[in-house]
């Protein structure tokens, strides 16, 4: 008891685990890989000289800034308006189509770009339908194009743009709409001269989440673009199936990163200006003065809002329009973004009911036959299984390093607590392919490259850092004097935080855990880098399967995937609504 | 030393409460607590007396609730040492020693219902449950809560949780209470009924008790004593009567209560004694008669000074006026209850005041 009372009072070395697990299977291989696209121990610059004198390197460059740039428009132009109608709807409808936009955030993404396939491809639904109806004569390229692939990418970036948006709008005090209105502006420029500004910084945060993730897209362009929608993610991982020249590996892989790091500080820069600052006052430091970094730190600190978005319960801002048009209008419009969200993953849950030896929608039969073929066929359940073993282990590992992490972060200074939080969480901020390579790179030095163990722990580094971000969330809501009123009880630091501390932040252990548990189930990319042959995850069987389209057993794998986030969101039904709706809608006590 | 009102034993049926209590003195020596380089605490040395309801009033800044935090253990003193019954708690953790603390927020557990936290420091002190039980039972029937040991914090009111935070803070008998603005989260009325609500609890557990307050009302009407604090150092320790009555300090007499400083070239002070060098002389509101300038004077005149001057504003506030009245380049207030027949002054009347020349303290500029 009393060396659990000394780890409590260094919060440093409650990090160390977690720092530990980072560091050998993450940081020293990404420093590796940096000196290995320099040449290192000789220095040069001829690899990056040789990455742009190459036209096509620097087509498929442009092209991946282009597509993700495209693809974050398009999610702002489609999301922020959902996000106010969510916003401005009634508390229940509002809850609904919270709801509605996490299913699929939650949905497993390969599930979602099976489901294009399925609906875009040249026997796919919409040819299918429009054949069936003699509309057309052949098949219509819908697939294996740049449209294709913003439709996909988009489906699947539109809740991590949504779910910011509407944390930030409900944010918004009400009554500042209100003064605006009393001041005698217009419902126009109330909305453009005060709920905009005020929206500003979830407009940030959540264009920001889109892009990068999209700079290192991977699965979804290469399932539904073409040969030529390359993104620079595909030529990376080519590359590493094809030559494996580890220096043109590294440098495109911190090309790709460099990237991403310009464009976040330049945007970090315009949008964010005083605004940003005043949201998140930060400690001068030294760190500071470097503004792409402090830009970075902005960025970071935006990313929990996705996790943090559940004061979903707070009072609503009601715009009260006269003329009915627009609430017509605005409904439609909801309406046909749910549609756009959601109709995929039902589509393929209803065909992967088909009789026929085809998937056909609608299907001309109903069987079982692809769920039996799923649960009969020990490649596929063997992978699930695996899946299954893998994101329980990393849940628990992650959780476990991840809490004690928080633990000690949320004992630090600000400043220190925001810089280290800032490194803990790079592996879900870089781009997905460069944690990958270099994951790749530090399980070789650990001669654990298509282990389980090697899996566990390239999974864990992301996960770790999503329990980080969810446990510290839920610690800075956590009253402190509760821990010492325990104390001036006579409970011992055990005690404490048994009695106290466990029982009110639990809610946040099971979220983070099933977060984290998430993160490895759905991981596809670092896995097909660092699983070699011998490992089989569900997500590298279901690709395998998506290059091939031959195994229709893959829609029953993608609808029981698709069944899967309602189980999730029941979980956190009834971890934190619940809760909060214990703790507030019988407040106004009834006086005794 | 008031160590009179030091005898009534609680609920004298209660059979577990007859264990004798040896009420401890807890005393600071010397004590300092740094921040880094910034003191909060300065060479404290104070004495709380056995069973005395001792309150550390300041502003905020002033270093009280540091002392309250280091009396509790949740901080450990830079310098100097704290006494409680004469053995030294400097290094023992909070949750060793022995008492009972009321958080500002309360800090009730919102886990646990209204009889879960009650419970939770006989569970800690190892009382079994039937005891629990009934102990719990008699201690919300003594905060007339009887009926809600069932309910979840955040289901009471503001008032019923300030006093179940002090039910737990006393249920188990500690031999000292410590409070943390205890009333600051609640509103007038409630805060006035609580006062005397805690004032009789003290009375009745005859506990020693330190409460750290901003609210000069809080601590004039339930102190025995009142140390004020100011950047980290006493100002003054004395009864509510003779603080309020005799201030050392200026600061002392502006903060509890409002003050008027007579200072020259506007008033040419005539004492009863000489005035000591670096004071300046005070006096209270409603010290301060206000007549018209006509009024015949009274036959105490000798043994007042007068001045004239003008009606700046007057304030209306139920049984009470407030004037302010500009002599020269000062603004005095003035307060007088509203009686029979006393005429209302409007902004821009002449005016004479008088006082009592012996109203008027020298305090320390």
């Amino acid at each position: 008891m009393s060396s659990f009372y000394k780890l409590g009072q260094m919060p440093i070395g409650l990090t160390v685990p977690a720092f530990a697990i980072l560091l050998v299977v993450f940081g020293i291989p990404t420093v590796l890989l940096f000196l290995i696209s320099l040449n290192a121990p000789d220095f040069s610059v001829t690899n990056y000289y040789a990455f742009f004198t190459q036209p096509a390197n620097v087509r498929v460059l442009f092209q991946t800034i282009e597509v993700s740039l495209v693809a974050t428009g398009i999610c702002l132009i489609v999301g922020y308006p959902t996000a106010y109608l969510i916003v401005t709807a009634s508390k229940s409808l509002r809850i609904t189509l919270i709801a509605l936009v996490i299913i699929p955030y939650l949905t497993s993404g390969l599930a979602r770009t099976y489901a294009w396939i399925v609906i875009l491809g040249d026997r796919g639904v919409i040819n299918n339908l429009l054949l069936g109806l003699g509309l057309i004569q052949s098949p219509l390229p819908l697939i294996y194009n740049r449209m294709a692939v913003y439709i996909g990418m988009v489906h699947i970036m539109l809740p991590l743009m949504i779910l910011p948006l509407v944390s930030a709008m409900m944010g918004i005090d009400r009554s500042f709409v209100a003064a605006a209105r009393s001041m005698g502006a217009g419902p126009f420029t109330a909305f453009r001269r005060v709920f905009f500004p005020l929206s500003l910084p979830g407009v940030r945060s959540g264009s920001l989440l889109v892009f990068v993730f999209c700079l290192g897209f991977y699965i979804t362009p290469a399932a539904l673009g073409g040969l030529r929608d390359a993104m620079l993610s595909t030529f990376i991982a080519a590359q590493v199936k094809s030559s494996f020249d580890m220096s043109r590996i590294a440098t495109a892989a911190f090309i790709l990163l460099a990237v991403a790091i310009i464009v976040l500080s330049m945007v970090g820069l315009d949008l964010s200006g005083t605004q940003g600052r005043a949201a998140n006052p930060v400690r001068k430091s030294w760190l500071a003065r470097l503004s792409i970094i402090r830009n970075l730190k902005l960025y970071l600190s935006e990313l929990p809002r996705p996790y943090r978005a559940k004061r979903w319960a707070a009072q609503l801002y009601q715009a009260g329009t006269a003329s009915r048009w627009p609430q017509i209008i605005g409904r439609v419009f909801v309406v046909l973004v749910m549609v756009y969200l959601l109709f995929p993953g039902l589509i393929v849950v209803v065909m992967s009911f088909s009789a026929g030896a085809f998937l056909e929608f609608p299907p001309s039969g109903l069987s079982l036959q692809w769920y039996r073929s799923f649960f009969g066929d020990a490649s596929w359940n063997g992978a699930a299984w695996t899946s299954v073993q893998i994101g329980v282990e990393v849940a628990i590992l992650s959780t476990i390093v991840g809490t004690l992490a928080a633990f000690g972060l949320s004992r630090m200074g600000p400043g220190s607590r925001s810089f280290l939080t800032m490194i803990i969480i790079t592996p879900i901020t870089f781009p997905v392919i460069v944690v990958g390579i270099a994951t790749y790179l530090g399980l070789i030095e650990l001669g654990l490259i298509g282990s389980q163990t090697g899996i566990i722990l390239a999974h864990s580094i992301g996960a770790i850092g999503i329990v980080v971000v969810i446990v510290s969330a839920t610690l800075a809501n956590f009253d402190r004097t509760l821990v010492q009123a325990a104390k001036s009880m006579r409970a011992g630091p055990l005690q404490t935080f048994m009695r106290v501390t466990l029982p009110l932040i639990r809610p946040g252990l099971i979220g983070g855990a099933v977060f984290a548990f998430l993160q490895s189930f759905d991981e596809a990319v670092i896995t097909s880098l660092v699983g070699g042959l011998s490992v089989r995850t569900l997500p590298l069987k279901m690709l395998e399967n998506m290059r091939n389209q031959i195994d229709p057993t893959i829609a029953a794998v993608a609808s029981l995937l698709m069944l899967l986030p309602l189980l999730w969101i029941i979980v956190f039904y009834v971890l934190w609504w619940k809760s909060k709706a214990k703790a507030q809608n019988t407040l106004p006590a009834p006086a005794a | 030393m008031n160590m009179h009102a030091r005898t009534p034993l609680p609920l004298p049926e209660d059979e577990l409460l007859h264990e004798k209590r040896v009420l401890p003195q807890i005393e600071f020596r010397g004590v300092s607590k740094m921040y880094g380089k910034v003191p909060a605490v300065r060479d404290l040395s104070l004495t709380v007396r056995r069973g005395e309801f001792l309150t550390i009033l300041g502003p905020s800044g002033s270093g009280k609730t540091t002392t309250l935090m280091l009396l509790a253990g949740f901080e450990a003193p830079s310098a100097g040492d704290i006494l409680i019954a004469g053995q030294s708690v400097a290094a023992v953790p909070s949750y060793r020693r022995d008492q009972g603390i009321v958080f500002q927020s309360y800090a009730l557990f919102p886990h646990l219902t209204v009889a879960g936290n009650l419970e939770f420091p006989l569970e800690m002190r190892g009382v079994n449950a039937a005891d629990r039980k009934i102990r719990v039972g008699r201690m919300l029937e003594r905060v007339h809560l009887r009926d809600f040991g069932g309910r979840m914090p955040s289901q009471l009111s503001g008032g019923q949780q300030q006093r179940v935070a002090l039910a737990r803070a006393l249920i188990a008998d500690p031999p000292f209470l410590l409070l943390d603005e205890p009333l600051g989260a609640l509103d007038r009325n409630l805060r006035e009924q609580m006062q005397i609500e805690m004032k009789s609890l003290h009375k009745e557990f005859g506990i020693t008790t330190v409460c750290v307050t901003h609210d000069q009302e809080e601590a004039l009407t339930l102190s025995d004593r009142i140390v004020v604090m100011r950047s980290g150092r006493i100002e003054q320790i004395d009864t509510p009567e003779a603080l309020y009555d005799r201030p050392a300090t200026c600061f002392v007499a502006k903060f509890l209560g409002e003050a008027n400083i007579l200072e020259e070239p506007d008033f040419r002070i005539e004492f009863d004694s000489a005035q000591p060098s670096g004071t300046v002389g005070m006096i209270r509101p409603e010290r301060i008669r206000i007549v018209a300038p006509k009024e015949s004077k009274r036959s105490d005149a000798d043994r007042r000074q007068s001045v004239t001057g003008t009606v700046d504003d007057m304030i209306y506030a139920g049984p009470l006026r407030k004037y302010h009245v500009r002599v020269g380049g000062t603004v005095l207030i003035v307060r007088e209850h509203v009686a029979a027949g006393q005429p209302t002054f409007r902004p821009g009347d002449e005016v004479r005041l008088d006082w009592l020349r012996s109203d008027v303290r020298f305090v320390a500029a």
